[in-house]
């Protein structure tokens, strides 16, 4: 058993949210709101330590890049947030970081979610290099356009229509099956990290 | 000018961000990487205060009410200023402006993190494979014929999973291997196509302000 | 039907009896596993392997045996390496396994030249956000992007990343998380530098990214326990015994509760066609 004051902490909080299966209690809802604080305390201090000092403290206090502190000061219009007269300012920061994000995100999700997978869809001489291949790629190319209309609700399903979207059907149900199969798998992995966890480093019953 | 100059400076914003995919000059992308690195990053820091501003409101005014389960409130707030205090002032290494040691027993940031973040962040979802295996016995149901052909690719790709299933049926992982590769990509795939979709429609109306849930209420 | 805690309680049985008594098994590499494996294993030996952690605790048993194979992989086969996170809580777990890999080469290391030595073998570069600024960053200048690197050393002292400046330097990005962050690698350094992208994904949601797979986009691709334990054999079979395989490990108690749960549903369909058959 082991004899580091923190490796108990560990294992009375993992028997403490365990304790939930018996029924929701006391023990549980501590540790529950404990981990909130931690983490929000774990953030505080690496924005502070790895991201505001060597970003901007460092270099202002040095005398250096003195702009940045108009970027602070736009930052710092999310305290505005919680100051209901002026709390429309926070709109400015939030615009800023957003409308990057959508302008950065739009030209490459384009390329990387549409052009390079219809791309890898359309059949081409070298998917037909071996029969298996061959075969495969058919089945893909079928398979995305009779996915894409059974989500396809704007006319009415009538004829080859109505045939593809029942083959939709079938091509969901096995990626759903195949998504459940591993859903399977990563539930039950993280429990065992747990027991794991319990068995050789609390109790050091196996190594 | 409340709700019009937020919006010229998003599609601003989406405009400079968008621009230097499509110009390799060196000049757009020394802009757009100081931009990045020095602007972006400042700003964005500042926005934990929304989400620890919130946490701390949202717990002191339960307290403050007296609402169901207050006084665990107490627990998220003390070990909220305990952990950040001993970040701030210990420093990443415990060794900052405070040691963050009491004889043998040292208590920084990262021995934290590890004894009590990992296990239980790690527990809260193992109890996942309870309610899955609960709800395995309970709402798996082979109804129809589709129902039949999701739970005949459940077991395959769950038995190819593991490798003495996989040794004792040889062909069982290429099989699981096909069905992920081939069936499981052309459906993802037709899905993925209308997701994809969906996110740069939302994305073109944010910047164009036809989308304004982001500047809130009022 | 019978009670929800009985079923807690095999399934909690089935686990733990193999992790007391487990059985020997040999994981079989599967395509994606072994695609990433040998990418990796003939990349140029100027070229540096960079991982990024980006989970956090909820699912660390899952991908944290894939983080430390392919550490393990890079120090056996002398690979400069870099490590960073996108997400905040990933950085504990990407310095937990950097100690733990560490120690074990240098514990059976002889010399200095046969040691990891941090700056020279392998660099923490840490966390920064938001995740466009590394993501697209890292194309222009690493050390830009990380000034200080985890550990608050000024990251352009650093030897290795005298060599390694940005994507051009980098072999291929391994990603390893339990969301969609090996896609924004896709999304925005693929599309904007070329760099090669490898991912790590929980088993939940590896299923959605085979798309990606299929198209080239991603190099290789891990899922879940399972590939981290494909993974660990490859490292084994090419360069010996290791000291610890978490995931291959864990799999004798994986392969009992999936007979479990399949059993389970087995069980449960007999019941609601028997109740069916008698209404």
């Amino acid at each position: 058993m082991s004899t580091d004051i923190w490796v108990w902490i560990a294992a009375i909080l993992t028997l403490g949210i365990f304790s939930f299966l018996y029924k929701d209690n006391p023990f549980y809802r501590f540790c529950e709101h404990l981990f909130v604080g931690i983490t929000n305390g774990y953030a505080i201090t690496f924005y502070w330590h790895r991201i505001l000092v060597p970003s901007l403290i460092k270099p202002v206090s040095q005398g250096e890049k003195l702009y940045l502190l108009i970027f602070a000061f736009i930052g710092a219009l999310y305290f505005t947030r919680f100051i209901p007269r002026l709390s429309w300012l926070v709109r400015i920061p939030i615009a800023f970081v957003l409308g990057y994000g959508a302008g950065a995100a739009i030209p490459r999700t384009i390329e990387t979610s549409i052009i390079e997978q219809a791309k890898a869809t359309i059949l081409q001489r070298s998917n037909f290099l071996n029969l298996f291949d061959a075969i495969s790629s058919i089945i893909i190319f079928f398979g995305v356009i009779a996915t894409i209309i059974y989500f396809f609700f704007s006319t009415e399903r009538k004829g080859i229509l109505k045939h593809l979207a029942y083959s939709g059907i079938i091509f969901i149900m096995l990626g759903f099956g195949a998504s459940f199969g591993y859903t399977v798998m990563a539930r039950i992995s993280l429990l065992i990290g747990r027991l794991t966890f319990l068995l050789r480093d609390w109790l050091g019953i196996i190594k | 000018m409340k709700v019009r100059f937020p919006l010229i400076l998003c599609l601003l914003m989406g405009i400079i961000g968008m621009v230097a995919y499509y110009i390799p000059h060196r000049i757009v992308q020394n802009f757009d990487n100081e931009l990045r690195n020095t602007a972006l990053r400042i700003i964005f820091a500042f926005s934990l205060v929304l989400g620890v501003g919130s946490i701390i409101r949202h717990h002191w005014e339960k307290i403050k009410r007296k609402r169901e389960f207050w006084e665990y409130s107490y627990v998220t707030l003390i070990s909220l200023f305990l952990t950040a205090f001993i970040g701030l002032f210990g420093g990443i290494d415990g060794k900052g402006l405070i040691k963050m040691q009491i004889g043998k027993f040292s208590f920084d940031i990262h021995t934290i993190y590890v004894n009590m973040a990992i296990p239980l962040g790690a527990t809260m979802f193992s109890l996942l494979a309870y309610f899955m295996a609960s709800a395995a016995y309970r709402a798996f149901r082979a109804r129809n014929f589709e129902a039949i052909l999701l739970l005949i690719a459940a077991f395959i790709v769950m038995l190819a999973s593991v490798p003495p299933v996989a040794r004792l049926i040889p062909k069982l992982p290429y099989i699981s291997e096909w069905i992920l590769d081939v069936p499981n990509t052309a459906a993802k795939r037709g899905m993925l196509f209308g997701i994809t979709l969906g996110v740069l429609s939302t994305s073109l109306k944010i910047l164009l302000g036809i989308e304004r849930g982001w500047l809130g209420g009022k | 039907m019978v009670s929800r805690r009985i079923i807690y309680l095999i399934l909690t049985l089935v686990i733990l009896i193999p992790l007391l008594r487990p059985f020997k098994l040999k994981p079989l590499p599967m395509k994606p596993v072994e695609n990433l494996f040998y990418y990796i294993n003939n990349m140029p030996k100027d070229k540096a392997l960079l991982i990024s952690v980006d989970y956090s605790p909820d699912t660390e048993a899952e991908l944290h045996p894939m983080t430390i194979a392919l550490l393990k992989h890079a120090f056996y086969k002398r690979i400069k390496v870099g490590v960073l996170t996108l997400t905040l809580l990933g950085l504990g777990l990407a310095e937990d396994a950097l100690r733990t890999v560490v120690k074990e080469f240098n514990e059976r290391a002889k010399t200095r030249e046969d040691s990891i030595i941090y700056g020279r073998d392998y660099v923490f570069l840490g966390w920064q956000t938001p995740p466009l600024v590394p993501l697209l960053g890292m194309g222009e200048s690493i050390t830009k992007v990380f000034p200080v690197d985890y550990y608050g050393n000024r990251t352009d002292t650093l030897p290795l990343l005298q060599q390694i400046k940005n994507y051009r330097d980098v072999g291929i990005v391994v990603s390893i998380s339990g969301s969609a962050i090996p896609m924004w690698y896709v999304t925005y350094a693929q599309t904007t530098f070329g760099v090669k992208v490898g991912a790590g994904f929980t088993a939940v949601s590896a299923a959605d990214y085979y798309p990606y797979l299929n198209s080239g986009q991603l190099t290789g691709l891990l899922a879940g326990m399972r590939g981290g334990a494909e993974y660990e054999e490859l490292v084994e079979k090419h360069f010996g015994k290791t000291k610890r395989r978490k995931a291959t490990e864990a799999m004798s108690s994986q392969t009992t509760a999936h007979i479990m749960i399949i059993i389970l549903i087995i069980i449960g369909n007999i019941i609601y066609f028997k109740q069916r058959r008698r209404k």
